[in-house]
């Protein structure tokens, strides 16, 4: 790896986000302080309500933090309006999710071609054939997603995460709502395909087994960082 | 870039069916608008063309003092074509019989509208023609030729002039519905009035103007007139014209009207539900968008073509449909009319094009702007963002703009404000309804997996959407009742006005020795008949002493009360009676005392009398019969409906009036053509009596009628096809909801039957309560719309309260049943997939 790979691709700190509710303020995450070098890959585990999928919503630009910032690729998030940060993850990011979020009333291709369509990139028939072959999807082009099972949903979405090569996957519990042989797959394919395109991976889980297989993995307790520590990836690195 | 991918996610939601509901609710509402409004307007031309045939013209000016000559001439530079007309009475003398004729002079142009019927001789076929006498010439109605033995072809001495009988006047368009003038009718060409010098300086006469044109220079001319018409000079058209016809298309015209918005609110309901629908379906799509970097401008392009590529394609499917619709409801109404239809014009066309861009733009707006809003986190937290769809903007919204569709369409404020408060009052009524129903169920204890349990908690699981869905269906149910109760009671009305059995021949002149026989006769021919009426002429000369001549000349308002028909009539048709005719109401004071013993006098008077006469209670009026005088004191004030086609009277004596004055008799009866040889045979035995046949225009009263009605049944049929689609897009739209409750009962391990029932009571109870509001709302809207806009005494319907909830109840349920039924024939599997 270059010198200029190993710079930070994501910097939190002082990370603090809190809600309003009915009893008062709720302080879901507070003063989270960590750092993600280019191409790494990161699991961000704990149980549920500890605040991992905020942690998420906020790295990625879908929300705003209360107090703190992140810098996401050299762009301060705070310092970015919704719209900016929309540009932002149209250029540099890429999503997975538990619930697959494919847009029911276009196909298959149609799914994966939507982010480079969005961004106006011209190429996007060749980049999202070229994507579902690699996700061995290439008879799938014309199909709905009702048409197709949990994990071909999810292989697509794995496949629209990575279409205009993005810098930085963010992945919400992809495997949870599979069964185990899918859910296996989807998790290769991802690991494969970050690999080979050397993006920066930001997994949310809390299957242990899926989280030793990165670089690190950040535990979040009640809305602290607990621990950093390395997965399994980092010693076979 | 965002075009093509617009365009892609638009025929993908199209063909997915996803915008069909919205699809379907504008076409609704512009076809709905285009069709009612097509045919109410062509139907509307249609009959005011036949009904102007009454009146011989659109409108007319009349008076009883010289109209000014520029008056006339003004009308024709404004386009209008023009006739005059002059009434008095005349002497008519032949074969050494002299009579009062009652004389009308027409210029050639007469009639404007409509057609004389004549005969060529007394036993001739009668034919229509356009035009009046020659000069030289006169048309005598057929008493006259009897009273005076004459043939066509023969003289008669009518005032100084001689004139030629050259045809027999069977009937003018503009004749009375009822006359007892009617058998001494003479027409005359209105430049041989000088020659009969019978119309002098103070002679009594009643000038009339006849008009006819485009609406437009109709209200132009009018406009024009309005600021110099006199006192004495009033302003007619067909609706002014007090008459069965005149108030029967009065109503007619609102019903269509009412319908009209009906058909709208239906639509915007529908539109307003399936906006939101729509919108809400997308707010996963939209956060992903956002999500995946989309900007906000992209999905705003986006939506914003979408919304105009479904306005408009629905705009063009709407109005379509709309012309196919009214060309066969036309087709099929001008072939029972056996008259071609007049062409509507743009209005139709423009109407529903702005109507289906104002429902598509005002009910889509606040639901959009709600979606562009769609935080792109939803795609983390399913949640966020449905708390915007219970948007109370978009409620206001949509109320505010069918309020404003609903005026600009009536252009009455007062229809408008009575509807819109009454669908007002059933929303509040039944998201109270909604609320108690629902929180009750709970406390019913029912066991748990019994369908009916199901189906409670179903309902009670989506209360603000079924409280929205009741409320759509509570609306449908409603205007759909009230359209049916109106129709059924204005066509009961209008029967009742003119029943079958209407008497269609007048009988006049019944000698008091007459009147045995001719009851007599009526029995042996087993003829239906009115009551002999006693009837005399006696000329009103004083009041309290003072000469009635100058006493009208001192009222400021001489206008002519269109009861009194043709001129100031001071010499009315009396009679005396024991009871208060049928459409007559005291105003002020009492109707006679049959027990008393006094030789009193009295006399009931019409009320528009009163004011025109300035009389009050206990006034003393001189009447002069002949030379013999009397005095009536004036005991009490009638209102009275001109519109029945029954006799009527200006001044009723009491009945010890009986036996003072010489009278003649006055009935009525129902003949048909079996008939007339006894008639003939009856009334060689009697030649005084004279016949008036309103058969013809009673037939013409009942075949207009009969088109309104027809009309009302069309435009009803569309209304309630309109409600039905409301009642189908709410359940489609609820589809989605269900199927994945059903994926949850299923997957649970519920049988099929169990849910299918469950839903079936679901929509039974649904449609029940709807039904039930419904029906309570409409009955008691229907008694204020009655009141004051039909004037007509409203009644309550308890039928409309049983026929409601059953209706209501039976038709949700059937949609609903077959709609989830449909759902249930798939897998769970299949069903789990779809719902992505």
């Amino acid at each position: 790896m270059s010198v200029l790979s190993q710079l930070n691709i994501i910097n939190v700190t002082g990370l603090t986000k809190s809600v309003n509710t009915l009893e008062g303020e709720l302080t879901i995450l507070s003063d989270i302080n960590f750092s993600v070098k280019s191409g790494e890959s990161v699991a961000i585990v704990g149980a549920s309500g500890s605040g991992k999928s905020t942690l998420l919503s906020l790295l990625a630009g879908l929300d705003v933090a209360s107090k703190g910032d992140i810098c996401l690729d050299g762009e301060q998030l705070s310092e970015l309006n919704e719209e900016a940060r929309a540009q932002l993850r149209a250029k540099k990011v890429g999503f997975v999710f538990q619930s697959f979020m494919l847009v029911q009333s276009l196909t298959a291709l149609e799914n994966v071609m939507l982010p480079a369509e969005l961004a106006g990139d011209s190429n996007a028939k060749q980049q999202a054939l070229s994507l579902l072959e690699k996700v061995g999807l290439s008879h799938r082009l014309e199909h709905y997603p009702s048409q197709l099972s949990g994990g071909e949903q999810q292989r697509v979405a794995i496949a629209r995460a990575f279409i205009g090569s993005p810098k930085i996957l963010f992945a919400d519990e992809p495997s949870a709502n599979l069964d185990s042989k899918n859910g296996h797959l989807v998790e290769k394919l991802l690991f494969d395909l970050n690999k080979q395109n050397g993006t920066t991976l930001i997994l949310v889980t809390h299957d242990e087994h899926l989280a030793k297989q990165c670089d690190r993995i950040i535990h979040i307790e009640a809305g602290k960082l607990e621990t950093i520590r390395n997965g399994e990836a980092a010693y076979v690195d | 870039m965002w075009i093509k991918l617009a365009f892609k996610l638009f025929a993908r939601e199209f063909r997915r069916g996803e915008l069909s509901i919205i699809f379907a609710a504008i076409a609704l509402a512009v076809l709905t608008v285009f069709s009612l409004s097509s045919v109410t307007q062509r139907i509307g031309l249609n009959i005011e063309q036949k009904t102007s045939d009454f009146i011989a013209a659109d409108r007319r000016l009349s008076s009883n003092h010289p109209i000014e000559p520029h008056i006339l001439a003004k009308g024709a530079e404004f386009g209008l074509e023009t006739a005059k007309m002059l009434f008095f009475d005349s002497m008519l003398f032949a074969n050494e019989e002299l009579i009062l004729g009652s004389i009308k002079a027409v210029s050639p142009e007469y009639p404007l509208r409509g057609e004389v019927t004549l005969k060529d001789n007394l036993n001739g076929v009668p034919y229509e023609v356009r035009g009046g006498p020659k000069k030289g010439n006169v048309w005598l109605s057929e008493g006259l030729f009897y009273s005076l033995g004459l043939k066509v072809g023969d003289q008669v001495e009518l005032g100084a002039g001689n004139f030629t009988v050259s045809k027999v006047l069977v009937n003018e368009p503009d004749a009375p519905f009822f006359s007892l003038a009617g058998n001494r009718r003479v027409l005359l060409s209105y430049d041989d009035i000088a020659a009969t010098q019978a119309v002098q300086p103070g002679s009594r006469v009643f000038h009339r103007l006849l008009f006819a044109g485009q609406e437009q220079q109709l209200s132009d001319y009018y406009a024009w007139l309005k600021p110099q018409l006199k006192a004495n000079q009033s302003w007619q058209g067909i609706k002014d014209r007090q008459s069965p016809l005149g108030n029967n298309l009065a109503r007619a015209e609102r019903f269509l009207l009412l319908a009209g918005l009906f058909g709208i609110m239906l639509a915007a309901v529908a539109m307003a539900v399936s906006a939101k629908r729509y919108c809400e379906r997308q707010y996963d799509p939209v956060a992903m968008m956002k999500t995946l970097g989309g900007s906000r401008q992209v999905i705003r392009n986006i939506y914003l073509l979408h919304l105009s590529l479904v306005t408009g394609f629905s705009i063009l499917v709407g109005l379509l449909l709309g012309f196919v619709l009214q060309h066969i409801g036309a087709a099929y109404l001008a072939k029972f009319m056996g008259t071609d239809l007049p062409v509507a014009g743009v209005r139709p066309w423009l109407l529903s094009v702005f109507i289906g861009i104002v429902c598509a733009l005002m009910f889509s707006l606040k639901p959009l702007l709600d979606l562009f809003d769609i935080p792109p986190l939803r795609v983390l937290r399913r949640s966020l963002g449905d708390k915007l769809a219970l948007s109370r903007i978009h409620i206001g919204l949509s109320l505010l703009t069918i309020f404003l569709l609903m005026w600009m369409f009536s252009e009455q404020l007062l229809t408008t404000l009575i509807l819109f408060g009454s669908t007002l009052l059933v929303i509040a009524v039944l998201f109270g309804i909604s609320r108690l129903v629902f929180s009750a169920g709970r406390k019913l204890g029912l066991s748990p997996g019994s369908s009916w349990s199901l189906a409670i908690a179903t309902l009670q699981k989506r209360a603000n959407a079924n409280a929205v869905q009741l409320i759509s269906f509570a609306l449908a149910i409603k205007l759909m009742l009230f359209l049916v109760v109106l129709k059924n009671d204005m066509i009961s009305d209008w029967q009742t006005q003119v029943p079958a059995d209407a008497p269609n021949m007048f009988l006049i002149n019944i000698g008091q020795s007459e009147v045995q026989p001719l009851d007599d006769f009526f029995e042996q021919n087993s003829i239906t008949h009115e009551a002999f009426f006693p009837v005399f002429n006696a000329r009103v000369d004083a009041v309290n002493g003072e000469e009635l001549a100058r006493r009208i000349s001192r009222q400021e308002g001489e206008e002519k009360a269109d009861s009194e028909r043709e001129g100031v009539n001071r010499e009315p048709n009396l009679t005396w009676l024991t009871e208060l005719p049928e459409g007559n109401e005291i105003t002020q004071g009492k109707w006679f005392d049959n027990n008393s013993q006094s030789d009193r006098i009295e006399v009931s008077v019409f009320d528009g009398w009163q004011e025109r006469l300035d009389l009050e209670l206990g006034d003393e009026i001189s009447f002069l019969v002949n030379e013999q005088r009397f005095d009536a004191v004036v005991t009490s004030f009638r209102s009275v409906d001109w519109g029945t086609l029954k006799p009527n009277f200006v001044m009723i004596l009491s009945p010890n009036m009986a036996g003072k004055v010489p009278v003649t008799y006055f009935s009525a009866a129902k003949l048909d053509n079996s008939h007339t040889k006894a008639i003939s045979s009856l009334l060689q035995r009697y030649p005084t009596i004279s016949m008036i046949d309103i058969k013809s225009r009673l037939e013409q009263a009942q075949s207009i009628i009969a088109q309104v009605s027809l009309a009302i049944g069309f435009v009803l049929a569309i209304v309630l096809i309109s409600g039905a689609l409301v009642l189908v897009s709410q359940v489609q739209a609820s589809l989605a909801e269900r199927m994945q409750e059903v994926v949850i009962l299923r997957t649970l391990g519920a049988r099929g039957r169990l849910i299918k029932l469950a839903t079936l009571y679901e929509f039974l109870l649904l449609g029940a309560i709807a039904g039930l509001v419904a029906a309570l709302v409409s009955d008691v809207t229907l008694l204020v719309i009655q009141q004051q806009l039909f004037d007509v005494d409203g009644k309550m319907h308890p039928y409309v309260w049983v026929l409601g909830p059953a209706v209501g109840a039976g038709f949700v349920a059937l949609i609903g049943y077959f709609m989830v039924s449909n759902t249930m024939r798939q897998n769970t599997q299949g069903l789990l997939r779809k719902l992505g």
